[in-house]
């Protein structure tokens, strides 16, 4: 048979990749995982609702969130990409240094399984690069960390230690919020 | 895993059908490890004696591969690369004869998977399911009505991905491929399970009963497919139960004045755990050497290994090895005792040399993952006229979906939860559990006590209206204090702190201020329903037959290294167990293994009959001191805090008596004159870790390195491995190791003893580099502890403010706030973190998830999350929410399994604060906007 087939390139992880023939319906979850061994992008729902499989999209106009089952290989095709394994840096031994938001989460206990924590941890790098661009009042941080991340499901954790975690990174960043790093004391889960 | 009521009769029953009957197996013929993950490789989780982040916390935020569905054939070393997939296809309907598959869909393409696999390749194979009663039928044949939506008809196999990625596009919702036959209907079929407890207490409550499970028995009625043949008063074994309860009936039918009766029904819906990791597993059969590799994602991976052996030893494939390897991690609450992995390693012996994945879309996972069983619930309570309840009855009728499963103890743990938190001097709960087309339910977290004890709050909540008293005041004259008697007649352990909580709750801002919030936020936010509501439980942990086995051992060096049956589901297990052994060694674990399943350091033989075995013959069972009651136990979200940490700290206990202890009385002693020991005689008892040291009274601190060193020179015990047993109370045996002469809960230890041991001792360390030491004698609890149900219990209770919209019926939660005892906290934050996921999923229950249960349920496989609500950040109150964990009673107040109760007791809050929202009480979950919308 003749699986129909596109001429694929894009940048993953700041690595050049293509041009290759790929299936030309192929979602870009599949190219992760099945072509390119980078599991960390973790497919749950298949629908684009849960958004375990958030993958990041830069651009000129800056970056957004994709969900990777859903988001076929023509549309990421030429496109700069990240996955969770392109967040975390390396030191001179290899091991991996967290991102301040994946340093948060591990700081918070945020995590259990972490089936969904790839997702949530490119869902809130996203945020915390736009909010560089455009810094809002902190009191309206906590609101926009629920607009950012509201989409990103868990069935763990109940949300609230990625999202201290990631309050804790937007407040303690300067140049995040417009009027500068503050302490707020509405989460008061103090098991 | 609790199945207290699977009674002897039925386990013959299936156990014959087996072959198998009381067979005792040797522990080592399936090996069984974690597989190879960065965990472990990160050392900065704990440094400066401290916690900084969870064990396995930075392979998981870098999204390495510690799942089992991240695992591909090139990942594994010795595996060969080439991978192929594989598809189950399961039937969608159970009202027509399946006549067989047509995938002439797939011919034009050339997509036809490579190999195919039915019920007649596997019949001509000799492959049958392990336990089918339990777990079903790998493949229904042609020719049969299927016996429930979502079984598998087949396993297809492609070798190269794109093929099967365009197979799968042509074959998902394409209901073509089945070929029908007549339209059939279900033949009857008997009750998965059916039992009824009886308790009339004496006059007090802490005293001797009058009647219980604990004193007398359980009722097992017969069951056939006429249904539940429930015993009558002159029943020559159970007649004097029936007489009991018929006599609670009577009065609840014509109560005696100043007894008023209060019954509702209420019906507890079937979900969808929705595990983020879909059911999967990857294996590669060696035929050349008769070697199964299984990579499986599974909670119970020591049965999952176990059944696969038999699995392929009974067929026509030859078998020599059997390495079964789980996700260091697994996407849990849905993957225990469950039947994919026997698919993944079928599909494996059919890959024609090549490593087989099998995954299941998440539309499969609806149609065919275990599921939460739905229970209509009948409740009734006698109240007298101070508002004190004299007597509870309550009639359960589950669902159990197409295969039995848990079905029968997910319905005995159901009903004997029912009580919630109070004492009932009378009670009589019967449960019936039936079969369906539906999917099949198991083991779920909560374990079927979230649909009764959410009941009971619900009617607790209405009793209180009904009476003119305030909800809490209600609860507090009624809740069962310590030495109480629960409705099964067993003395709960330790002291009932559940008092403790609904006194600080009945004293909470929220509580004593809601009717005028109410009155303000309705006239501030026209169009909604502001309310308050309450829920208060205590959920048992265990499973009345819990086992572990735990090595810890020294090196030289001081070097700590365990090696645990425990496996890493998410909640934190592995974290927490490296840290239980500080307080009897100084310092958390070094290095550690879990997940292991080979333990040739203890070598011991079990029937795993824990809960059918008479007494006699377990007695004299028991005189074999290579003999256990089980070997490990299944991991579920509530097991690990109690029972691991007993066994991890024992080896702890172990490894300090009779190695680092008599390591430091040597060297306290030394010298000609008696050293400094001499002036100042000690014994254990006066053991004391200080910053790492161990000192007694006014003795130099030593360090774990210098005991290490002195252990290792004199040939002292080096290493301990210990098995435990808990029936409900933990099994004990004397022992005689080095001169030491004692008693431990535990039922069987391997010793290893230092470098410098003599060349006797070397000898003996014959099993895994261990000396087995047999027990002088062994105490268990009595098998009668098996009516008990349960004694340990973890208190919690949740109030929920919200808002529901009069126009839409939607629900908003303001806040909510959650007290919990759960014993001392090994890691708090672990502890919050599970009680947060817990309150989100108990809000998911109360007001958004919902499966029907017919043929338009998900076995119809056209269920995802896009028509399945579960709770997002926005529907948890998430920026507005509180948890309080009430302190340890001392500094040795066993952890306890708290991670099932934290959801159970939000979803009957949520259910009272929509009641004092709109005025009308539901009895249904869940309390979606449309049901709402519908009484306003």
């Amino acid at each position: 048979m003749a699986i129909p087939k596109i001429s694929f390139s894009a940048t993953i992880n700041g690595q050049k990749i293509g041009p290759v023939d790929l299936p030309e319906d192929l979602m870009a979850v599949e190219l992760l995982q099945e072509y390119l061994n980078l599991t960390g992008t973790r497919l749950t729902c298949g629908q684009g609702v849960c958004r375990a499989c958030t993958i990041i999209v830069d651009g000129e106009e800056g970056s957004r969130t994709v969900p990777a089952c859903i988001t076929g290989i023509a549309w990421l095709n030429g496109r700069s990409i990240r996955t969770i394994e392109g967040i975390a840096g390396k030191d001179t031994d290899g091991r991996p240094v967290p991102s301040p938001v994946q340093q948060a989460f591990l700081k918070h206990f945020s995590f259990q399984c972490s089936y969904c924590t790839p997702g949530f941890v490119n869902a809130a790098t996203v945020l915390v690069e736009s909010l560089a661009k455009a810094p809002i009042p902190v009191a309206e941080v906590e609101g926009r960390i629920l607009t950012a991340l509201d989409a990103n499901l868990c069935r763990c954790t109940g949300y609230v230690r990625y999202y201290q975690a990631v309050r804790e990174v937007i407040l303690s960043t300067p140049g995040l919020t417009v009027d500068g790093p503050a302490q707020t004391a509405n989460a008061t889960v103090k098991a | 895993m609790r199945p207290i009521d699977v009674s002897r009769r039925q386990f013959l029953a299936s156990a014959a059908a087996l072959g198998v009957i009381a067979a005792v197996r040797p522990m080592r013929p399936a090996q069984a490890a974690m597989m190879p993950s960065p965990v472990g490789q990160d050392r900065g989780w704990f440094a400066d004696g401290k916690l900084r982040y969870r064990r396995d916390g930075m392979a998981k935020v870098t999204g390495s591969k510690v799942f089992a569905v991240d695992i591909r054939a090139r990942d594994l070393e010795g595996w060969p690369d080439e991978q192929s997939h594989a598809m189950t296809i399961h039937i969608p309907r159970a009202d027509r004869i399946y006549e067989g598959l047509d995938l002439s869909v797939l011919e034009p393409d050339g997509l036809m998977p490579d190999v195919l696999v039915d019920a007649a390749t596997a019949q001509a194979d000799g492959l049958s399911m392990p336990d089918p009663d339990f777990y079903g039928e790998f493949f229904l044949p042609a020719g049969q009505l299927p016996p429930m939506l979502g079984q598998p008809v087949a396993i297809g196999i492609w070798h190269d991905y794109e093929r099967f990625r365009a197979a799968r596009a042509l074959i998902r919702f394409n209901n073509d491929i089945f070929r029908w036959g007549a339209e059939a209907a279900q033949p009857a079929r008997a009750p998965y399970g059916a039992a009824q407890y009886v308790r009339i207490g004496g006059s007090d409550p802490r005293g001797a009963d009058v009647f219980s499970a604990m004193k007398d028995y359980v009722v097992w009625p017969a069951t056939s497919p006429q249904g539940v043949t429930w015993p009558g008063p002159d029943d020559a074994a159970f007649g004097a139960a029936v007489r009991h309860a018929a006599a609670i009936r009577t009065e609840f039918d014509s109560p005696p004045e100043g007894l008023r009766v209060f019954r509702r029904h209420y019906s507890s819906q079937s979900i969808e755990h929705v595990t983020m990791e879909p059911e999967n597993g990857n294996a590669w059969y060696d035929a050349a050497t008769g070697t199964l590799h299984v990579i499986g994602a599974s909670q119970s991976p020591y049965s999952a290994a176990e059944h696969i052996l038999h699995l392929v030893t009974e067929s026509r494939f030859t078998l020599n090895r059997l390495d079964f390897v789980t996700g260091y991690t697994v996407g849990y609450g849905q993957k225990e005792h469950q039947s994919f992995p026997n698919y993944v390693a079928l599909a494996a012996l059919y890959g024609e040399g090549r490593p087989v994945r099998l995954v299941l879309d998440r539309w499969q996972h609806f149609q065919f993952a275990l599921k939460r069983h739905p229970f209509e619930t009948d409740m009734a309570i006698a109240v007298d006229a101070e508002g004190r309840f004299q007597a509870f009855t309550c009639d359960m009728i589950g669902d159990g979906g197409g295969v039995m499963n848990f079905s029968p103890s997910v319905g005995t743990v159901a009903v004997t939860a029912a009580q919630s938190v109070y004492y009932f001097p009378k009670s009589d709960l019967k449960v019936e559990v039936w079969p369906s087309i539906g999917v099949t339910a198991g083991s779920m977290r909560g374990y079927g006590t979230l649909q009764s004890m959410a009941a009971t709050e619900m009617l607790v909540d209405d009793i209180a209206a009904e009476i003119g008293m305030d909800p809490i005041a209600l609860r507090r004259i009624n809740v069962i204090g310590s030495g109480m008697k629960n409705t099964q007649g067993a003395v709960p352990s330790g002291q009932m702190r559940i008092d403790e909580i609904l006194a600080l709750a009945e004293q909470d801002p929220l509580w004593t201020g809601r009717a005028a919030k109410k009155a303000e936020y309705e006239a501030a936010n026209p169009g909604m329903l502001y309310g308050v509501g309450f829920g208060a439980v205590q959920k048992d942990f265990g499973t009345g037959a819990e086992a572990a086995v735990v090595s810890l051992e020294v090196t030289p060096e001081g070097r700590l290294a365990m090696r645990h049956v425990a496996n890493e589901i998410g909640a934190g297990a592995t974290t927490a167990q490296m840290l239980v052994v500080e307080p009897f060694v100084g310092r958390p674990a070094d290095e550690v293994e879990f997940s292991v399943q080979d333990w040739p350091q203890m070598p011991l033989v079990t029937e795993d009959q824990p809960y059918t075995t008479p007494q006699e013959e377990e007695d004299q069972l028991a005189l074999n001191p290579f003999w256990v009651p089980r070997f490990t136990s299944p991991r579920s979200a509530s097991n690990s805090a109690y029972y691991f940490t007993h066994a991890s700290q024992q080896a702890a206990q172990m490894l300090l008596r009779l190695g680092l202890w008599p390591a430091a009385l040597s060297i306290w002693g030394g010298g000609p004159d008696g050293g400094q020991l001499l002036p100042e005689p000690v014994t254990i008892a006066d053991a004391r870790w200080q910053n790492g040291m161990l000192t007694a009274r006014s003795l130099e601190p030593l360090s774990l390195e210098r005991l290490a060193e002195r252990a290792h020179r004199d040939g002292l015990v080096t290493g301990a491995c210990v098995h435990t047993f808990n029936r409900w109370a933990w099994a004990e045996a004397d022992f005689d190791i080095d001169g030491q002469q004692f008693r431990a809960p535990i039922d069987a230890i391997s010793v290893k003893w230092g470098t410098g041991a003599d060349a006797a001792k070397r000898a003996r360390m014959s099993d895994g580099g261990y000396a087995f030491v047999p027990r002088v004698k062994a105490y268990y609890p009595p098998v009668q502890r098996n009516n008990a149900g349960t004694v340990y219990y973890a208190p919690c209770a949740t109030m929920v403010e919200l808002a529901v919209s009069s126009g839409s019926g939607e629900v908003r939660i303001l806040s909510h706030k959650t007290w919990l005892e759960c014993g001392t906290q090994i890691v708090p934050e672990l502890v919050s973190g599970q009680l947060e996921g817990g309150v989100a999923m108990g809000i998911g229950h109360a007001l958004y998830e919902d499966l029907p249960v017919g043929a338009d349920g998900p076995g119809n496989g056209t269920w995802n999350l896009s028509r399945y609500r579960i709770p997002r950040a926005s529907d948890v109150a998430v920026w507005t929410q509180e948890g309080h964990v009430l302190p340890a009673l001392s500094d040795n107040d066993p952890p306890k399994g708290m991670a099932e109760v934290v959801m159970i007791p939000v979803a009957a809050a949520c259910a009272n604060a929509i009641a004092q929202a709109t005025g009308h009480r539901f009895d249904r979950f869940p309390i979606t906007a449309t049901r709402i919308q519908e009484v306003l």
